[in-house]
């Protein structure tokens, strides 16, 4: 089990951070430095103001608000992921640092139970879009349209959520600070795996989350999922 | 297949790269959101017409020739060379797009797909499989620029004609078509046909401009064609004239891609500036109504009338609102078709599809939302500004008995001033 832990959860996340961090960035400087087309794309109404232009870009990168009326429950659940994401993310925070105020308010217990309220239902979303979105591309068009990548970041996403989801509703007793004693270390450059979480029900699970989480960043920077930042610059295009 | 040809169709995508291109073809989802937003995929059920799938077809040599994991894994992203499966489905998703662009307006990262098949067609030009048909009239009207003192007698000869007849309408026997004057404000380029020319040179005549005809069109098919170069001489040929004749402003016909040419394309084609403001036909008359320098009536135009946004003109011309006032100006019962403006449905004729007859079944298929909004309005009479959507409706309203008058806006208020011809022709 520590070996696999080792593997995953600590050579693994450095590799993955790495790759993530330079191909992404390495994405970035590809389309920052190819020229811009000569013809200007936008299309109408258009803000006239740089602010409006903001807000506009704003909302249809936020909201799609386009994309919602014409499918709306692709949009709700697509929308459902992204929201979930982001909050997973933030929750996920609390392993490299806790956060201030509200543990105080909570007491450590509630904080925990909060905490496992809240990533519980983000984590139980995710998983549902996902399946969604599998069961979207096992028919007609979407079938045909879709191609391996499509399978695979799916299948990579579900892995993450459903070994999230495990540690999250199978754990107990293993709490926040546990996890953070070992992203401390690995954020130190001292990585150590505390023996309560190595040995734990989740042990595993952690491994195995970790296990998808490290080929998905590995991967992320060589797939569509750049458009986590692209679509910021090709919305605003849309007002040009 | 052969290494140089795939030089040669790589060069293309090499050649055509940009900003723009590059993330379309990195971040698309894949999340097909834009099949109902396409007309022909909507009408016709045809997988090659879904949006996201005529732009995958370039996704998949660029994944395999510009992209490192394209070229290691080609078959994680279904990566592939320009064979000829390829060129063919390309050349039939790419050529029947009418370039609405109302999937870009549903795309939830605004993906041009009408963009991505502007590279599309240059690559099907250099592997010689360019629509035959739109490049011969592109170099017939490129021909007709290099030789315009062959045509020049004809064309004076036709004006003329025009004339008498605009003397007819307005009563007026000094009334003109103007050829060629120097110091004119506005060179007006029309369309081939009296129709495009008549009822502006009625309207120019009475609103008092001083304007004179261009000795060209404003169509473009080097622009449908997909070859900038092409398009660009098309478009140089009345740039030139305007030059010679030192007007400061060039108005468009109601055609749709000949304002989006002239106001959004040629700076970007000729590297130059624009030196003359930009204006549509519609623009101008508007202008003329509101200011008071035509008089229309209402009460002459007859039943419920509505108005159909030409994608070029509207969605991606930005002239939503001023072809709606010149039509409510001349009626009281006016209803528009749902949904409108930006989302308004393409009728199926854009692009030059009108002039490919290939794609006849696929053009008149696409067509069947236009004709349920069309029924759903219930009005009897079109204005209709675009030269291609009125060749489509028309053949639609013959097809699906829909029993509409079909006019360009510039009719309407033509018919709609008080001039004498216009009561002759009512007696």
């Amino acid at each position: 089990m520590e070996t696999y832990l080792y593997i995953t959860a600590v050579i693994g996340v450095y590799v993955g951070f790495a790759v993530f961090i330079i191909g992404m960035g390495w994405r970035a400087y590809q389309w920052a430095t190819t020229p811009k087309s000569p013809v200007k794309l936008g299309m109408f109404p258009k803000p006239k103001t740089r602010v409006g232009r903001f807000f506009k870009l704003m909302k249809d990168t936020f909201i799609a608000p386009q994309s919602a009326s014409i499918e709306p429950r692709m949009w709700l659940f697509s929308f459902m992921f992204h929201f979930a994401a982001l909050a997973a993310f933030v929750g996920h925070l609390r392993i490299i640092q806790e956060y201030p105020i509200l543990p105080e308010l909570l007491g450590e217990e509630g904080m925990n139970a909060f905490a496992g309220w809240a990533g519980g239902i983000a984590g139980v979303l995710m998983m549902v879009a996902v399946i969604y979105w599998i069961a979207r591309r096992t028919f007609g068009p979407f079938k045909q349209l879709s191609v391996p990548e499509d399978y695979l970041l799916l299948a990579l996403l579900f892995g993450v959520i459903i070994m999230g989801n495990h540690m999250r509703f199978f754990g107990h007793g293993v709490h926040a600070e546990t996890y953070r004693a070992w992203f401390q270390s690995l954020l130190a450059f001292r990585p150590m795996l505390p023996s309560e979480l190595v040995y734990s029900n989740v042990g595993w699970s952690l491994g195995t989350h970790m296990l998808f989480t490290d080929l998905l960043f590995i991967y992320f920077p060589f797939s569509k999922l750049v458009h986590t930042i692209g679509a910021f610059s090709a919305n605003l295009v849309r007002s040009e | 297949m052969e290494s140089q040809q795939l030089t040669t169709l790589t060069g293309v995508i090499d050649k055509k790269m940009n900003r723009q291109l590059k993330q379309y073809m990195d971040i698309c989802a894949r999340c097909a959101i834009c099949k109902d937003a396409c007309h022909q995929y909507v009408g016709t059920g045809d997988f090659k017409y879904l949006p996201a799938r005529r732009a995958e077809l370039i996704r998949q040599i660029y994944k395999k020739y510009f992209t490192k994991a394209g070229e290691f894994v080609p078959a994680l992203y279904e990566a592939r060379d320009p064979d000829e499966n390829l060129l063919e489905e390309l050349y039939e998703s790419t050529y029947a797009c009418t370039g609405c662009r109302r999937c870009m307006y549903y795309c939830p990262f605004s993906i041009d797909t009408a963009w991505i098949l502007s590279v599309a067609k240059s690559i099907l030009i250099a592997a010689g499989m360019g629509n035959e048909m739109l490049g011969q009239l592109a170099d017939a009207a490129i021909f007709k620029g290099d030789n315009a003192e062959m045509f020049e007698d004809v064309m004076i000869s036709g004006f003329k004609e025009i004339e008498e007849e605009v003397r007819q309408i307005t009563g007026n026997p000094e009334a003109q078509v103007p050829v060629g004057k120097q110091g004119a404000d506005v060179l007006y380029v029309a369309l081939a046909g009296a129709h495009s020319i008549r009822p502006a040179a009625v309207i120019f005549e009475e609103a008092g401009e001083n304007w004179t005809i261009s000795m060209f069109e404003a169509a473009n098919y080097g622009f449908f064609y997909g070859d900038a170069e092409k398009a660009r001489l098309i478009t140089k040929r009345y740039i030139d004239e305007a030059k010679r004749l030192g007007v400061k402003e060039i108005v468009v016909p109601e055609c749709g891609h000949a304002y989006r040419v002239a106001e959004f394309f040629y700076e970007a084609w000729s590297k130059e500036p624009m030196p003359f403001k930009v204006s549509h036909i519609l623009e101008k008359v508007d202008d003329y109504i509101k200011s008071g320098r035509i008089t229309v009536d209402k009460g002459i135009i007859q039943g419920k009338v509505t108005y159909h946004d030409p994608c070029q003109l509207g969605r991606n011309g930005g002239k939503f609102e001023q072809p709606r006032d010149i039509v409510k100006a001349v009626t009281d019962n006016f209803v528009d078709l749902t949904p409108n403006r930006e989302k308004q449905w393409c009728c199926g004729g854009g692009g030059g599809i009108v002039a490919m007859e290939e794609f006849t079944k696929t053009r008149l298929a696409s067509g069947i939302k236009k004709v349920e909004q069309l029924k759903a309005s219930g009005a009897s009479v079109l204005a209709c500004p675009c030269e291609n959507c009125r060749l489509q409706i028309e053949e639609l309203n013959d097809i699906h008995e829909l029993g509409l008058e079909i006019w360009q806006v510039i009719d309407l208020v033509v018919a709609a001033m008080p001039l004498p011809g216009n009561k002759k022709a009512a007696e």
